[in-house]
């Protein structure tokens, strides 16, 4: 369980995040919101790359805030990006394996662990294979097989699902709803694909303008007002 | 009749002093001048220009040799000069600027250096350096001697403090009320959208080049007079003087860069007659650099582009 | 259990061959300028290798790379005047004193990174250049600094070079050998833990910080390996000079350096080799076999370094094969080159060219320079 209390981020004249609070229970958790909302600033905050400017986070009764960003990685917070991040030079087995390296997981149980985490996403391709020549499907579960392997214990993933075809959204569907299960990991999905986030998750919190405007079962929040009116707008009486 | 009475203020005694701080205000007017051309050059076109010595010294041989190999007017050789450091400033602008342009500032800075080994390269070819023969470049204006404050001036340490002061004065100018000024900042911010806004970009940033290239020839020409001896290779890494100006002015603020150009040169002038530390006085733009760098670092800043070209 | 693949297997023979041709080839064939030279080639290979380290791989450009080569140097023969360490020891005692003062001075500069990394590391190699300039070399004298003005002729004693290797045959040998350790203890970093987190470094910070790398700890330690072996490459320069002084580290070099890692290659330490190749025989070639003024080659290295930056970041190891396919698909297929890859080769080809024009037309060197400086307008249209 993730807890959020009055969370406020401020950089540059400009609020991205105002006073959130908001609880993610547990299992796969859907962050939804028009763009511009928060949402990848959240992450930032989780990760550790934005000091928020009040409020705290507690994630399975630790207080996540304390820890030195490089380190809640150790702690078992993993997390994909809205641009590709892996490393083109490495293979499809070292990527996966750096992230273990760093996680304070020992040695023996490392090929293993990379094994389970590439098989567990479908990736087919050849582990000895070179990031850089990987087709845009196969990248992408690269980078979902990094933010899995090992311990995980939370997993942000940050638009995975963005710009893929839909044959392969089904299957990163079925890939993250297996997370929570197979790992003992909470994930926290943010997409604009309204069909994968119903999919994979059970609980949504809907952010607009810095601000939690729904939070609950998936189903029930995509059919708030207040919720498609963020996404839509309102008509105004001229 | 000048003053001599000897004045002591926090035990110093300024009256010996004084010869020191004219030079060093003198040579700081000149770094000064220099920084600011690296400093509007940096905001119009992203790139930090540290070829400006080379060409500034490749400029003062030219006008060297032109006053002492040929029957020309002197004032010929000196506008040579202030024309050369503009004309290939602008050459190299409008030549390698574009293809530079959409590219880290790092790297454009490396362009220049290498545009500095070209030019030392070439000046130690045409120019040898070597033994015991110097080559000296004096303007006129030296010539002419004033006393201020009691000290003893010569016309052009006067000139370089003052060109500084109005240039620094001009350029702010410049940049806040004129349609071209404007445009700099605005190509500052964001080249290509200032571009879409119907902007002539590359003749705007050629400008730029001309502009800055033209101080650049100025201040050659200064530093080759003010130090005495041409000596293309000191002239070259002279440079660096110029950048401390600019850093501490944190490529930003112009009166900012004339307080740091004046300071680096007093600073390093002052400690001239004090037998301990004089010789680590060339030491000073390297630390005021160092101090400005890291001031302008203090914030840790997330980068998500990769490093390397 | 999968064999040895093909590709590390041809690295090993071409190495082992380029090793038997240096160890054994040259000192039976060259004569002792020869030798000498390619000691230098050597020693400055590694520094090359320094900043394959650091920029290639991590990402952190260093201009002060030349300064702690100095620093090095002058340890090691501040050394030699106070204790009479075997060689070998010299070169590890050396190496790990110049690590510590490469990772100090790295500290401050962690924060920062591309341009202002780039002048903060300048700045540093200036004030480390005013300092020796006034302390200069030791020669025997007392004090710190062991320097004297009037040195008298028992204190004036040479970097004693190991026992074994003391004509120039033998230490250019010894010198082959250690700098290839040198360049082993650098891709035994690539290949393991340290080496992926540079990686990751040099692709995203924030990335590398998500996967839990710590890179302070990471960068200070691309500092250290840097540092250590450019201090094991000053070592081994002091004792090839004997009485180094601060004529053996002019102000130009910090720029030819630059130049010529990235033209070779700053993303291999195969680059790092043609860099000390450019650096060190180039010049020698020029001024004592071909009687050429070697200042050309401040014009060749920056015009180099010019197309290096505009258009082919991975330098000559890596754009010099690629050119010549293209150039031999032109002739072999006639399959017609885009306006890219024929300048691409143009550019290249006026770098040669233009060098070879140099050296022969003695008389009329514009006629080179002229070409050479066409090298990077052909880079600069291509980017167009």
């Amino acid at each position: 369980m993730i807890e959020v209390k009055g969370l406020t981020v401020r950089f540059a004249g400009v609020t991205p995040i105002d006073d959130m609070s908001v609880t993610f229970p547990g299992g796969a958790c859907g962050l939804i919101g028009p763009n511009g909302a928060g949402k990848t600033t959240f992450f930032n905050v989780l990760s550790g790359f934005v000091k928020p400017a009040a409020g705290s986070i507690q994630a399975f009764g630790e207080d996540l805030l304390k820890l030195v960003d490089y380190r809640r990685a150790r702690w078992g917070l993993r997390r994909t990006f809205q641009t590709e991040q892996a490393i083109e030079q490495l293979s499809v087995f070292d990527n996966v394996a750096m992230i273990h390296e760093h996680s304070g997981e020992g040695r023996s149980a490392r090929n293993e662990a990379v094994m389970t985490a590439i098989e567990f996403v479908g990736l087919e391709a050849d582990p000895r294979a070179k990031v850089g020549g990987l087709g845009a499907r196969e990248r992408r579960l690269v980078e979902v097989a990094r933010a899995v392997v090992g311990k995980p214990r939370v997993v942000l993933l940050d638009e995975p699902a963005a710009g893929l075809p839909d044959e392969e959204t089904r299957h990163l569907a079925d890939v993250i709803q297996r997370i929570p299960q197979h790992f003992g990991a909470l994930v926290v999905l943010v997409d604009h694909d309204m069909s994968l986030v119903s999919a994979c998750c059970e609980t949504t919190a809907v952010l607009d303008f810095g601000k939690l405007i729904a939070s609950g079962p998936t189903a029930q929040v995509l059919r708030d007002e207040a919720v498609i009116n963020a996404y839509l707008g309102t008509e105004e009486e001229l | 009749m000048s003053s001599v009475v000897a004045f002591s203020v926090f035990g110093v005694d300024w009256e010996f002093l004084k010869p020191y701080i004219v030079l060093g205000l003198a040579l700081g007017g000149v770094y000064a001048l220099s920084g600011t051309g690296i400093v509007v050059l940096y905001k119009a076109t992203g790139v930090l220009n540290l070829a400006f010595g080379a060409v500034g010294a490749a400029g003062a041989l030219i006008a060297y040799w032109m006053v002492n190999h040929t029957s020309w007017p002197h004032w010929l050789a000196y506008t040579a000069c202030v024309v050369f450091g503009g004309v290939v400033n602008l050459l190299y602008g409008v030549v390698f600027g574009p293809a530079f342009a959409k590219r880290d500032p790092l790297v454009k800075m490396m362009g220049t250096l290498a545009l500095a080994l070209i030019l030392l390269g070439i000046m130690a070819w045409r120019a040898p350096a070597g033994g015991a023969f110097v080559r000296v470049l004096t303007l006129p204006s030296s010539s002419h001697y004033y006393t201020v404050f009691g000290a003893r001036v010569n016309l052009t340490q006067i000139l370089a403090l003052a060109f500084a002061i109005a240039l620094t004065v001009v350029t702010t100018l410049f940049l806040r009320y004129t349609g071209l000024g404007t445009a700099y900042r605005a190509i500052a911010n964001d080249r290509e959208i200032t571009a879409t806004l119907g902007v002539p970009v590359r003749r705007v940033e050629a400008s730029a080049w001309l502009g800055s290239g033209l101080v650049c020839g100025a201040a050659g020409l200064l530093l080759a007079d003010l130090y005495t001896s041409l000596d293309y290779t000191a002239l070259t890494f002279l440079v660096i003087s110029s950048l401390a100006a600019a850093l501490i002015g944190r490529l930003e603020s112009l009166w900012v860069t004339l307080a740091g150009g004046l300071l680096v040169g007093f600073v390093q002038s002052i400690l001239t007659p004090y037998g301990s530390v004089t010789a680590y006085r060339a030491a000073t733009p390297f630390v005021l650099s160092i101090i400005a760098l890291l001031w302008m670092g203090r914030r840790r800043v997330v980068v998500f582009a990769p490093a390397t070209p | 259990m999968p064999s040895v693949d093909r590709p590390l297997l041809v690295r090993l023979l071409v190495i082992a061959a380029l090793l038997v041709v240096a160890l054994v080839v040259f000192p039976a064939t060259l004569g002792g300028d020869w030798i000498n030279t390619f000691t230098s080639v050597a020693i400055y290979s590694t520094v090359a290798a320094g900043l394959v380290v650091l920029y290639g791989r991590v990402g952190m450009i260093s201009l002060g790379q030349i300064a702690i080569l100095a620093i090095g140097t002058w340890i090691a023969t501040r050394l030699s005047y106070v204790v009479n360490l075997p060689f070998p020891v010299l070169l590890l005692v050396t190496g790990a004193i110049t690590c510590v003062i490469g990772v100090l001075i790295g500290l401050p500069a962690l924060r920062l990174s591309g341009l202002y990394l780039a002048l903060i590391t300048l700045m540093a190699a200036g004030a480390v250049n005013v300092v020796l300039a006034q302390i200069q070399f030791p020669n025997g004298g007392g004090g710190f600094t062991a320097r004297t003005d009037n040195p008298s002729l028992s204190g004036l004693k040479a970097v004693p070079r190991p026992s074994a290797a003391t004509g120039d045959n033998a230490y250019y040998r010894y010198t082959v050998i250690v700098c290839s350790l040198m360049f082993l203890l650098a891709v035994v970093h690539f290949a393991s833990k340290p080496g992926r987190a540079w990686a990751a470094i040099r692709e995203s910070e924030p990335a590398a910080l998500a996967a839990g790398v710590n890179i302070t700890l990471y960068k200070l330690w691309a500092f250290a390996l840097a540092s250590f072996i450019t201090g094991v490459a000053g070592c081994l320069l002091a004792a090839q000079i004997g009485q180094p002084n601060t004529y053996s580290f002019p102000t130009q070099d910090s720029l030819s350096l630059i130049a010529t890692a990235l033209i070779g290659g700053i993303f291999t330490l195969w680059g790092a080799i043609i860099a000390g190749v450019f650096m060190q025989l180039l010049p020698f070639l020029f001024q004592a076999q071909w009687s050429v003024n070697p200042n050309f080659l401040l014009v060749v290295f920056g015009c180099g370094l010019l197309q290096v930056l505009l258009s082919a970041p991975g330098g000559l190891i890596d754009q010099f094969p690629k050119d010549m396919a293209n150039l031999g698909r032109l002739i072999a297929r006639k399959v017609p080159l885009t306006r890219q890859a024929a300048l691409g080769i143009a550019s290249i080809l006026a770098l040669i060219v233009g060098i070879v024009l140099i050296v022969m037309l003695k008389s009329t060197p514009i006629v080179g320079i002229v070409v050479v400086v066409l090298s990077p307008v052909f880079a600069s249209l291509s980017q167009d």
